[in-house]
């Protein structure tokens, strides 16, 4: 009996799907896509959704890996809404991303629109090369060369300004200036992207939208603040959306530079998070730290892409 | 000691059946491990891997079915390297013996993921090897290395913080070599009269310097005001290692059963003072700007004579020797009197993990590292010796006698001639407890707060941080 049924509905099931109507060859189009999406779909969920998931669990428990988990409901938020550290690194990652996307944007501009004119084609290679051969370069390498360079007694950088009669800039370890000393390595090695970027941007502006603004007068600045950035603006709104993005995240480094010093001025919300887990063996802590920071990515996200509307222009 | 006299009953049988060619090549004594084919994986901090494979060596030599895997962590102080270790077991990956310096002793003791290795020691039927290993070791290393009663490590190495001198820049500038019984005012002379400053005013070489760390760093200076960041008692027990191996020693007279650090003292008026010193000689510019680390950096800066005096213990020796400079270049004193003369040190040695998957044959090798064959082909302690050696016999002036500084007596001699000194304080919860000191460090250091201030801040957030932890020692 149970064998007749199964193979009924094994066969009604078999019809369904293989019926020879239009439904039918609806049917195994619309399976064959979700067939060749399920890899992917199966790669978000595990790989991305998944750790968020568990990350969101986590940060519900305390534990340290080596004991089972306590389950201490929201006691991980409550403890990072009084942390001073959090606070102050938090603060560190909003004023960097600030300065750092805003340095990387305008920098980036300035230098593809000079690259852009320059007519000859070995010395774009040229430019294009060295403003983008940073980019390729492993951060940690970079934060311990730079680490020398901004050295305040030994490194080469105060050397030269003592030459031309400044005094020691104390670079890594005074609060004053650790962040901006961070924010000028960060741009060295990133500007290459948003200059990439702008670069392949300004190639695409047409001729012809150039030559109208002439006609018109629009010319120098005007024509740059009226036709070329508006025409600019979705790469300049992709480069602040990954800029924002990269530069919340930011870890390797204020880590690798300074761990966070002097004091806490240059400690940032990822080096927090990744002290908690990993240094701390606190992994509920760490993961609502890691929450909180992925709602404030997410804030940023959102804001980005809803004032976009008024100042994006699409071709 | 004859290899007859150590060859147990177990090693005769093995060798009569196996007649192992490693066996027969080393002659040694070992466990009967198991002979299906074992790897146990070694972890090492840094470049230990080469300097730790002619140990591996003498180990499959005598065990050829044991594999030697080297998992390689590094970072720029201790705690970094524990917290990748934590990272590598919470990511599921196993290993049969870690290293863990005095910084991580506790911690990885504290989550049970060291092994208590008592019964170990005193169930093995080779005791002679023991106590001749114990009978070499000062027992304020191996206090420093028990936990709760314990024994975790044997120690390997160890570093007091001593003071070095580039003996070039004192005599530019008519100072010798300070006596042992130099005091905080002789150290301040020396290093005033030892700084140089161009026309601006900026330092163009610095009679003193230090990192921002838990070990060395400005923690000397607090052990000698008479300070420490915790209070500092000992739990009971490790009868079995005092009464059954120390017995008749007097420096292990009084010794228990580990540290236990319960109560943050960071801000009481002796800590304050300390760190107001350092402070004044940074503010004077005597000292450069602290930075994160072992000291790397500064190693240079003194091998080119822009540094006269550092904390260091004796790694610092092998690393002045790499560095290029001479056996006279440079020397060592004990650390200057100030209240007392209370030395600081850390010592370090392999723990066997809890979950170590060949956990015989992961003893045998920590055995044989610290055997004194492991002593004599170790890296660490040949050609150069790059870290103080744990055991007496390798310590003395004739190790140090073609790279090391004249005064090399006074590595081993701060254990034996300052009997009051004391490992860093270094709880289960060390990791954050360093972040906090360090921080704290670099806020009076880069002038953003008063000593008093920093440490005040200090103290509330190591007490905020001792009231979270768990119930780490017994009657507390």
């Amino acid at each position: 009996m149970t064998t007749a049924k199964g193979a009924e509905a094994g066969g009604g099931l078999w019809h369904w799907l293989t019926q020879d109507t239009m439904d039918g060859l609806r049917r195994r189009r619309a399976i064959l896509g979700y067939l060749f999406l399920l890899p992917t779909l199966l790669g978000i969920f595990i790989f991305t959704a998944g750790p968020v998931f568990v990350s969101f669990g986590l940060s519900l428990f305390r534990w340290n890996i080596f004991k089972p988990p306590d389950f201490v409901e929201l006691a991980n938020y409550e403890r990072l809404m009084g942390d001073v550290r959090i606070a102050i690194s938090f603060g560190n990652t909003l004023k960097f991303t600030v300065l750092a996307v805003a340095t990387q944007v305008s920098i980036g501009l300035l230098l593809a629109m000079g690259v852009h004119r320059i007519t000859q084609t070995a010395m774009r290679y040229y430019f294009r090369t060295a403003f983008f051969l940073p980019l390729l370069m492993s951060g940690a390498a970079v934060a311990v060369v730079m680490g020398y360079i901004f050295h305040k007694e030994f490194g080469p950088l105060n050397y030269y300004l003592g030459l031309m009669g400044v005094q020691q800039i104390p670079w890594k370890t005074s609060a004053d200036w650790v962040l901006i000393t961070i924010v000028i390595m960060s741009a060295w090695r990133n500007l290459g992207f948003t200059f990439v970027l702008f670069l392949g941007g300004l190639s695409n502006i047409s001729r012809e939208v150039l030559d109208a603004a002439d006609v018109d007068g629009a010319q120098g600045l005007r024509r740059l603040w009226s036709v070329t950035i508006p025409l600019l603006s979705p790469q300049i709104l992709f480069a602040a959306v990954t800029g924002v993005i990269g530069a919340i995240q930011v870890f390797e480094e204020p880590f690798i530079m300074t761990r966070g010093g002097p004091g806490n001025a240059s400690r940032t919300a990822v080096m927090v998070l990744y002290e908690a887990a990993f240094k701390n063996i606190e992994y509920g802590y760490g993961s609502a730290i890691a929450v909180v920071l992925f709602l404030v990515i997410l804030a940023f996200t959102l804001v980005q892409m809803w004032m976009s509307r008024r100042w994006v222009f699409y071709q | 000691m004859s290899a007859e006299k150590k060859m147990s009953r177990r090693d005769l049988l093995k060798l009569a059946g196996a007649g192992s060619a490693g066996l027969v090549m080393s002659g040694l004594p070992v466990k009967v491990i198991a002979q299906d084919s074992v790897t146990i994986k070694v972890q090492t901090a840094g470049l230990d891997d080469n300097t730790l494979q002619p140990v591996a060596d003498i180990m499959v030599a005598r065990h050829p079915n044991v594999n030697v895997e080297w998992v390689v962590l590094t970072g720029i102080d201790h705690e970094e390297v524990a917290a990748k270790i934590l990272a590598l077991v919470a990511a599921g990956e196993s290993i049969d013996v870690g290293y863990a310096a005095t910084e991580a002793c506790q911690l990885f003791a504290g989550q049970g993921l060291a092994a208590p290795l008592d019964d170990r020691v005193t169930g093995d039927p080779d005791q002679d090897f023991w106590t001749d290993f114990f009978s070499d070791v000062h027992p304020s290393l191996v206090e420093a290395m028990m936990y709760e009663g314990s024994l975790y490590e044997p120690p390997r190495d160890f570093n007091a913080a001593n003071m070095y001198f580039n003996t070039n820049v004192l005599a530019e500038n008519g100072f010798d070599v300070p006596g042992s019984e130099w005091t905080k005012d002789d150290f301040v002379e020396i290093a005033r009269g030892t700084t140089k400053k161009d026309a601006n005013g900026n330092t163009e070489a610095f009679g003193y310097a230090w990192t921002n760390r838990l070990w060395g760093s400005w923690m000397p200076w607090i052990f000698v005001a008479g300070g420490n960041l915790y209070t500092e008692e000992r739990a009971p027990g490790g009868d079995w290692v005092w009464d059954g191996y120390y017995e008749g020693d007097m420096a292990a007279d009084g010794r228990g059963g580990g540290f236990r650090w319960r109560e943050p003292i960071a801000n009481s008026p002796e800590v304050v003072e300390a760190l107001q010193l350092v402070v004044d000689l940074w503010q004077e510019g005597v000292t450069p700007d602290i930075e994160m680390g072992s000291g790397q950096t500064l190693t240079g800066f003194y091998s080119s004579g822009l540094l006269c005096m550092i904390p260091a213990g004796g790694f610092w020796a092998g690393r002045l020797a790499n560095e290029g400079m001479e056996k006279g270049d440079f020397d060592v004193q004990y650390w200057p009197n100030w209240r007392n003369q209370k030395h600081q040190f850390g010592t370090g040695g392999h723990w066997l993990a809890t979950v170590a998957e060949a956990p015989d044959e992961a003893w045998e090798f920590m055995k044989i590292e610290v055997s004194h064959d492991g002593f004599q082909s170790s890296e660490f302690f040949n050609p150069v010796i790059i870290t103080t050696p744990a055991r007496r016999s390798y310590s003395q002036a004739n190790a140090f006698e073609t790279t090391g500084p004249a005064n090399s007596d006074v590595f081993y001699g701060t254990l034996d001639d300052h009997p009051s000194t004391s490992p860093i304080p270094a709880p289960p919860w060390s990791n954050p407890m360093t972040t906090i000191f360090t921080t704290g460090t670099s806020n009076a250091m880069s002038g953003a707060m008063s000593p008093k201030d920093a440490l005040d801040q200090m103290q509330q957030e190591l007490e905020d941080l001792t009231a979270r932890q768990p119930q780490y020692y017994a009657d507390n």
